[in-house]
């Protein structure tokens, strides 16, 4: 296969100099085809054939394609990426289609050029030619084949070159010239629009807590601390970029009713309305599912909505969320439990719970973790609307079942009669919820707590004091009333990562690329009061990563102390 | 004045000296390589077998090992340093089991041993290749005395250290390799 790949490139490459300088698809496929066709290439590293496009890397090493793809330096932009020593150059349409500047990607929108003034530009005698002309399709096709640029100079050996035929290539290179081209709807000369969900029966002080958080942050951007409107006229040419960039930021907020079948049609409909770039933060008082599925859609950016019920799916790529919720919770439970000395591989796992949306994102983030490890399946013991638990009914769950470990992914009222195991010769591991017992834990009996464990997904109370100071001084000093702190935190985060990724962009409006711009972020551990720390990187979703793993001290105040990292493996 | 007076002799020693450099350039490696004293902290990490590896047993043990720092995310280095390990153990064939292979995440919150089995799959890795993550302060530990702490990972660059059994010193070497240069690396390697 390989050697008639090669034999084929070598073929083509030599065809290369009798065609001209458009390539045309092979006949009998569709531009539409072709798009998917290539998009396979670019993001999977496949062939239309199915098999993987072969190439060779650092001058010597001959690779497959589905271990380094296109999109992995490029991004899913085409818009390139820089990580440590590496550049990688755009390779979408709009920049390859163009004389490559010396600036940078940026260029004046058209007819601009000719209307700045001297102040606008590089004196003469220090403009410099342009890096390389603009591609064609066969200039194109070259590089990819030999790594040699229409200016005749040679591409770093990380770029691979790769062995493929003529209709693979012309594929390929019909993929490349159409990817982001247009920019993003949303957007236009002076304002990047955003909007935000409200959905469900969300408590009013809640979503008052976000949208004030939400537009103090808008209305500073929109302040123009730096003067950028009348920079962007008049400002010297090595700002001309930056500031050039700049757009007001409009925020709307589209308020979803009624039963969650609904809003997708109402989404549409705001969308059709008043398209906007992205969503930022938003509240759903149920699950985030219609809001994260229109999204993925329509290709929509989603920062970091408010929810405890994200979509858990590794390969969805529009929505960045704060954590994985609940299911986080239960992933960490069953970690801590995997990773513990003594506990026996085929150990009895009871889990109690009532059917509800907490307990069941929990069942899920632990039994899947469990699965992982190999651990046979926990028996579950539902409790019916009715249902109050007493001393007896916890005597016979562990008399009956004889577990090992006891998981209670229950609420505090649910509670009563546990303290009827302490009397027990064999008390289990018991596990719970600090989420679904609202941080409240008196309800855990002291006789019990030193064989109870509590998930506890944020900073601890240690921390969380000193942590969430500044963002009351922030709220305080706009005189915005504190409602809903911890949301008030999180919106307080999104603010300050949002110019960052907005910024990230420069005139390039193109929401994948607003996307790898959180991706490309530092970890943060300092803007984030809720979470220890927050962490991102290509295609990472979920931001925090971790959940203590607590046990609760005697007394009347019970206070969490940890017995885990943040971060279990 | 008495400079200028040995001019003449120059036409008589400069092929003498373009020979000279031509050999050396011919045998000096293309990249940045030095030679390095590394303790090893005492850290146990976890590997995509979910295993507790203590570091030390892994990489001062009886084997040659090369170590690289790397993380499943990663854009761009990490991949063409992994495709080169991929390369390095197919290319051994039946002897890949005599070298160890470490990669050590350098983004231990999302590299669980889930994602780094899914990544090592990806590089076609064969028995004889770990890819280590733990604890965040037990990595930097392991960073800083390797010499290859960043505390941004984006800002994190190619590094790539080898190691004989036995030995006090590591070969670090700075820059992306070459399938050849990498294997020539070894083999100097097992000469000492």
């Amino acid at each position: 296969m390989k050697m008639l790949l090669i034999t084929a490139a070598c073929l083509f490459l030599f065809a290369l100099s009798a065609l001209g300088d458009e390539i045309m698809l092979p006949a009998g496929i569709s531009d539409a085809e072709a798009l998917r066709l290539g998009e396979k290439m670019y993001r999977e590293g496949i062939l239309p054939s199915g098999e993987p496009m072969q190439a060779i890397v650092m001058g010597d090493i001959p690779m497959d394609g589905r271990m380094f793809t296109c999109d992995d330096c490029h991004q899913r932009s085409g818009l390139g990426s820089v990580e440590g020593t590496v550049i990688t150059w755009p390779t979408n349409g709009k920049e390859l289609y163009k004389p490559r500047r010396k600036t940078g990607a940026w260029r004046p929108p058209e007819g601009d050029a000719e209307k700045m003034d001297d102040r606008r530009h590089l004196p003469r005698y220090w403009q410099i030619e342009d890096a390389r002309p603009a591609y064609t399709d066969r200039s194109l096709a070259r590089v990819l084949l030999t790594g040699v640029d229409p200016a005749g100079r040679k591409l770093n050996p990380v770029m691979p070159l790769y062995l493929l035929g003529e209709e693979d290539m012309s594929i390929l290179v019909h993929y490349l010239k159409n990817l982001s081209v247009e920019p993003a709807p949303g957007v236009d000369d002076s304002t990047i629009r955003f909007a935000t969900v409200v959905a469900g029966n969300v408590a009013p002080e809640d979503r008052q807590a976000m949208l004030t958080t939400l537009q103090a942050h808008i209305d500073a951007h929109n302040s123009q601390s730096r003067h950028q409107e009348r920079r962007s006229a008049s400002g010297p040419f090595f700002k001309t970029e930056m500031y050039q960039a700049y757009r007001r930021l409009q925020l709307d907020v589209w308020e979803l009713h009624g039963p969650e079948e609904t809003w997708p049609a109402q989404l549409e409909n705001y969308y059709a309305q008043e398209p906007v770039f992205a969503l930022v933060g938003g509240l759903a008082s149920g699950s985030w599912r219609p809001v994260h599925e229109f999204c993925e859609q329509h290709k929509i950016p989603a920062i970091f909505p408010l929810t405890g019920f994200p979509v858990v799916a590794e390969s969805d790529w529009y929505t960045l969320y704060f954590s994985k919720g609940l299911y986080q919770s239960g992933e960490a439970a069953a970690r801590f439990l995997h990773a513990r000395e003594g506990l026996a591989d085929d150990a009895q796992v009871v889990i109690v719970f009532r059917e509800n949306a907490e307990s069941a994102a929990l069942r899920q983030g632990f039994a899947e973790s469990w699965r992982r490890f190999s651990r046979p399946e926990p028996q579950y013991v539902p409790l019916g609307p009715d249902d109050r638990p007493t001393g007896q009914f916890w005597l016979d769950i562990v008399r009956t079942h004889r577990p090992a470990v006891l998981i209670l992914w229950l609420g505090a009222e649910d509670l009563g009669g546990m303290d009827t195991l302490a009397g027990e010769e064999a008390v289990p591991t018991i596990f719970l919820s600090s989420e679904m017992l609202r941080y409240s834990f008196n309800s855990v009996p002291e006789g019990l707590r030193e064989s109870a464990y509590l998930t506890y997904p944020r900073n601890l109370p240690e921390t969380w004091g000193k942590r969430m100071l500044p963002v009351s001084r922030w709220l305080q000093a706009r005189d915005i009333p504190v409602t809903n702190l911890e949301i008030q935190a999180k919106m307080y985060f999104l603010g300050w990562m949002l110019p960052g990724a907005i910024g990230y962009m420069r005139s390039e409006f193109f929401r994948d690329y607003f996307l790898e711009g959180f991706d490309m972020m530092v970890d943060q551990d300092y803007a984030i009061a809720v979470y220890p720390r927050l962490t991102f990187g290509s295609g990472q979703r979920y931001a925090s990563k971790g959940c203590y793993i607590v046990q609760l001290t005697g007394g009347p105040d019970p206070r969490p102390v940890p017995q885990s990292d943040w971060v279990i493996h | 004045m008495r400079t200028i007076r040995y001019l003449f002799l120059l036409p008589f020693f400069l092929p003498a000296l373009f020979v000279l450099l031509a050999g050396q350039v011919e045998a000096a490696p293309k990249y940045k390589r030095s030679v390095e004293k590394y303790t090893v902290p005492d850290v146990t990490l976890i590997n995509q077998n979910g295993e507790r590896i203590p570091l030390r047993s892994l990489l001062e043990g009886d084997k040659p090992v090369i170590l690289d720092f790397i993380y499943g995310t990663c854009t761009t280095i990490c991949p063409v340093l992994s495709i080169g390990f991929s390369h390095f153990q197919k290319q051994l064939g039946a002897d890949a089991g005599n070298v160890r292979l470490v990669s050590i995440s350098i983004d231990p919150d999302n590299d669980t041993p889930q994602v780094m089995k899914e990544y090592l799959a990806r590089y076609n890795a064969r028995e004889g290749w770990d890819f280590l993550s733990g604890k965040r302060e037990d990595v930097i530990r392991v960073m800083k005395a390797f010499d290859a702490y960043v505390v941004n990972k984006m800002n994190h660059y190619p590094l790539t250290i080898l190691h004989a059994p036995g030995s006090r010193h590591w070969i670090r070497i700075t820059e992306l390799l070459g399938s050849s240069d990498l294997m020539r690396e070894y083999e100097l390697l097992l000469k000492k």
